[in-house]
């Protein structure tokens, strides 16, 4: 095929004699596909022939100019005064999904019309000359208008056939207006007619619930709403969100037993203080494990009922050990856990009742008169009812008194350390920022054939577009376009010279084991 | 380094590239200026739709973006130089007149051609029709050039079949033959100050100079690229991140670029330029227990 490049006249300004424009026609519009890459040089002829031919079909295709039918290009003016570019005669296919329209004419943003140049589908003029693609990028392209990095996004996403809109956070519909499920509007006419709708079945209730309560003005009843809304997200949200904070849980527990283990061995130190001055050097003494009997009072062999007392020598201090009975003990083991039948337990339930006798009770013989026992029932009252003494009749009580019924889930997060959290929560308290805003609205390649840009819909995602340069978004700043974005997702666009990568926030909720 | 002389280097003899700022950054347009960069090995990166495809993102076209150090470097070679601004010729009845006269040229030109090859089309179509028969070549020569008279009256090259050309470059300079001068060597200064741009050039010099190929590394984690060829036939071998040597670094930043560096089957090398003017290099190598 035959290619624009090297003209011998007018090889500076790379322009095309008229002869190539007309064999233009019928260039090819494929891609030679990249072969192989080698991995290290060497300094072989072969090598070199494959750099060759690989630079001279780079080359090839860097130089290949646009060439364009006229009565296939849209021709349009750029007005820099209004930043805008204005066409001048009919708008193409293109119209579906870019442009709008005002005062009887069509106008395009200045990125779009700059894509639409790239393309060759639009030739725009500046004072009776038509602007290069050079032109279109430093004339349309700075701060007031998009940056070149935005700009980079936006082809790069339109190139793939998503249709790409400026975002405007002003046009964004409030949570209320959403809750109503009301058409975009933004004109005060559109405010009112609310009221005259039918309104959707949960405002109903709400409204209802607040009115019982008092009487509200309208913009109360809105910000309110707006506030419930978050309360509702944040009661829904618990039930989801109630974080498990067993990890934590057992740390507290297990060092809290620590404590406890370490407060008893220092009393029963103190308690046995005594003991130690008589010990004999026990603590570092070496026993001889083999010639100490150790009694194996589970052999089946016949052993004698009672167990001799051990040696003095082995017990620490004054301590003196008569002699073991061991026969309960021996009953006790190898046993087979034996089944009752109802009728058998209930007889079993009542001679054991028969046999109880209060006097019997040890702790009943120690009260030495009726107040005594009067306390004791009390106290025996108490624990049964779950509240010992002890831990009540202080200043620090539990925090949950087990006499009140509480769900699992509710009692997990009364004793939560971690209390879960929603993106949003706080969001509406801050302020822009002037590096981090979302620049586009992003919407699927398929919805194209019924695309309306007077209707739009919800967009697929919102760009945020920065760079490897500049600092990872913080959570102000990810809480901030969440918040602008909705119930959009934002996608950030990290430009790195000539490549984007695309990263985005997913929301996560930790599992919770438990059924509220 | 290649250096093989080509035909554009008649034109531009002083080999100055012509760069031109877009939104403050350096962005280089024509192609010899493309070609010039690459033999100083100076890879860029493309940013514009590719002419003859423009809806897809594989191969992208002109303009080409330069990074800071490829800038820099240019600047200190003398190698450098600014393209005329958007407003420079722009407006001048002069131009206009200019172009509706080459518009008006190109027009008739193509019409000739596009005659001619409908002639020839209609030639072909005859004769190959007739192909064979001795009697009949006299009457299809006949007819022939009874059709190609008709032709000749009655075709009509409509100006909406003209091809017109979208000129990625500015082509000013042309319109003004003796303003065509060659472009002064003299980019000014705009790099920052700060001790880190200043350690990646001194990397991104020492490199280059070594005969490396450098690309931008954001996605890996790093600074640069490091190619031991043309970037179009090589794989990178290294990912180079640049400190100074005064910096301190995270053990887990080290681990993290590492672990990233065995995932893409890169050597991770730590640079940092010496006092004495060279550069020091750490390449990081995963290994196991052993």
């Amino acid at each position: 095929q035959i290619t624009c490049n090297l003209p011998h006249k007018d090889c500076a300004s790379n322009n095309c004699v008229p002869s190539e424009l007309f064999a233009a026609r019928s260039r090819s519009h494929k891609i030679p596909v990249r072969g192989q890459k080698d991995f290290f040089p060497n300094d072989s002829d072969e090598q070199r022939q494959r750099l060759e031919q690989s630079l001279n079909e780079h080359w090839s295709l860097t130089s290949e100019e646009r060439v364009e039918r006229l009565g296939n290009l849209v021709k349009a003016v750029w007005i820099p005064s209004d930043q805008i570019v204005e066409l001048q005669s009919p708008a193409g296919k293109f119209w579906q999904t870019m442009g709008f329209s005002a005062n009887g004419k069509q106008y395009l943003l200045p990125e779009e019309a700059l894509y639409l140049m790239e393309c060759g589908n639009v030739q725009v003029f500046y004072r009776d000359l038509p602007l290069s693609i050079q032109d279109g990028y430093e004339r349309f392209l700075s701060s007031a208008t998009v940056t070149l990095q935005q700009y980079q996004v936006f082809g790069h996403l339109k190139r793939l056939g998503y249709v790409v809109h400026r975002f405007d956070p002003s046009s964004e519909p409030s949570s209320y207006a959403r809750q109503l499920n009301l058409p975009q509007s933004r004109d005060r006419a559109g405010r009112q007619l609310k009221r005259k709708r039918s309104p959707s079945p949960t405002y109903t209730k709400r409204l209802n619930s607040f009115c019982f309560f008092c009487s509200y003005t309208e913009a109360q009843v809105e910000s309110t709403i707006e506030k419930m809304e978050e309360d509702k997200c944040s009661l829904e949200g618990d039930d989801a969100k109630k974080l498990a904070a067993s990890p934590d849980i057992q740390t507290a527990t297990t060092s809290g037993a620590d404590e406890g283990r370490s407060w008893w061995m220092t009393d029963d130190l103190g308690a046995s203080d005594k003991e130690l001055h008589h010990s004999p050097t026990s603590g570092s003494s070496r026993w001889d494990f083999s010639s100490i009997p150790f009694p194996d009072v589970g052999s089946s062999e016949r052993h004698p009922s009672c167990l001799a007392p051990p040696e003095p020598s082995l017990l620490p201090g004054d301590l003196t050990v008569g002699v073991c009975d061991i026969a309960s003990w021996r009953r006790k083991i190898n046993l087979r856990m034996v089944k009752m039948s109802s009728k058998e337990q209930k007889r079993e339930k009542d001679t054991r009742r028969r046999r109880w006798d209060v006097n019997k009770d040890r702790e009943v013989r120690r009260c030495r008169n009726w107040a005594e026992y009067h306390e004791l029932l009390a106290r025996r009252q108490r624990k049964r009812k779950g509240r010992p003494a002890h831990l009540w009749n202080r200043e620090v009580t539990p925090l949950h008194d087990p006499k009140q019924p509480i769900s699992t889930g509710e009692l997990l997060d009364k004793i939560s350390v971690i209390k879960s959290t929603h993106l949003l929560e706080g969001a509406s308290r801050l302020k822009g920022s002037e590096q981090w805003r979302i620049c586009f609205n992003v919407y699927q390649p398929d919805t194209v054939a019924d695309f309306k840009k007077s209707n739009p819909g919800k967009p697929y995602s919102r760009m945020c577009v920065c760079s490897f340069d500049g600092p990872v978004p913080d959570l102000r700043a990810i809480k901030l376009l969440a918040f602008q974005s909705g119930d959009i997702p934002v996608v950030f666009a990290v430009v790195d010279h000539g490549d984007i990568s695309f990263y985005t926030f997913k929301d996560f909720q930790l599992p919770t084991d438990v059924f509220p | 380094m290649e250096d093989s002389p080509s035909m554009d280097d008649h034109q531009d003899s002083s080999l100055v590239v012509g760069v031109g700022l877009c939104d403050s950054a350096p962005l280089l347009w024509r192609l010899q200026d493309l070609k010039t960069a690459r033999r100083l090995g100076l890879v860029g990166a493309l940013l514009g739709s590719l002419p003859r495809t423009p809806r897809q993102n594989q191969r992208l076209g002109r303009p080409l973006l330069l990074l800071p150090e490829e800038e820099q470097l240019l600047r200190d070679e003398e190698a450098a130089g600014a393209l005329p601004g958007p407003n420079q010729d722009v407006g001048g009845a002069e131009l206009r007149r200019q172009f509706e006269e080459d518009q008006q040229r190109s027009f008739e030109e193509q019409s000739v051609l596009a005659l001619e090859d409908r002639k020839s089309a209609l030639r072909r179509a005859m004769t190959s029709s007739h192909t064979g028969s001795e009697s009949g070549a006299e009457a299809v020569d006949e007819a022939l050039c009874g059709r190609l008279e008709a032709l000749d009256h009655s075709f009509s090259f409509p100006q909406s079949a003209m091809a017109v050309q979208l000129s990625t470059a500015r082509a000013g300079l042309s319109y003004c033959p003796e303003a065509r001068a060659h472009l002064q060597a003299s980019w000014p200064i705009r790099e920052q100050n700060n001790p880190r741009s200043d350690a990646r050039y001194q990397v991104f010099r020492d490199l280059r100079g070594r005969g490396f190929y450098l690309t931008s590394a954001g996605k890996f984690g790093g600074d640069f690229l490091v190619y031991p060829g043309d970037p179009l036939r090589f794989h990178a071998h290294f990912i180079a991140v640049c400190l100074t040597l005064d910096e301190s670094i995270c053990l887990l930043d080290v681990l993290a670029v590492a672990r990233l560096g065995s995932n893409v089957k890169k050597t991770v090398l730590l640079c940092s330029p010496v006092p004495d003017g060279g550069v020091c290099y750490t390449s990081l190598q995963w290994s196991g227990m052993v």
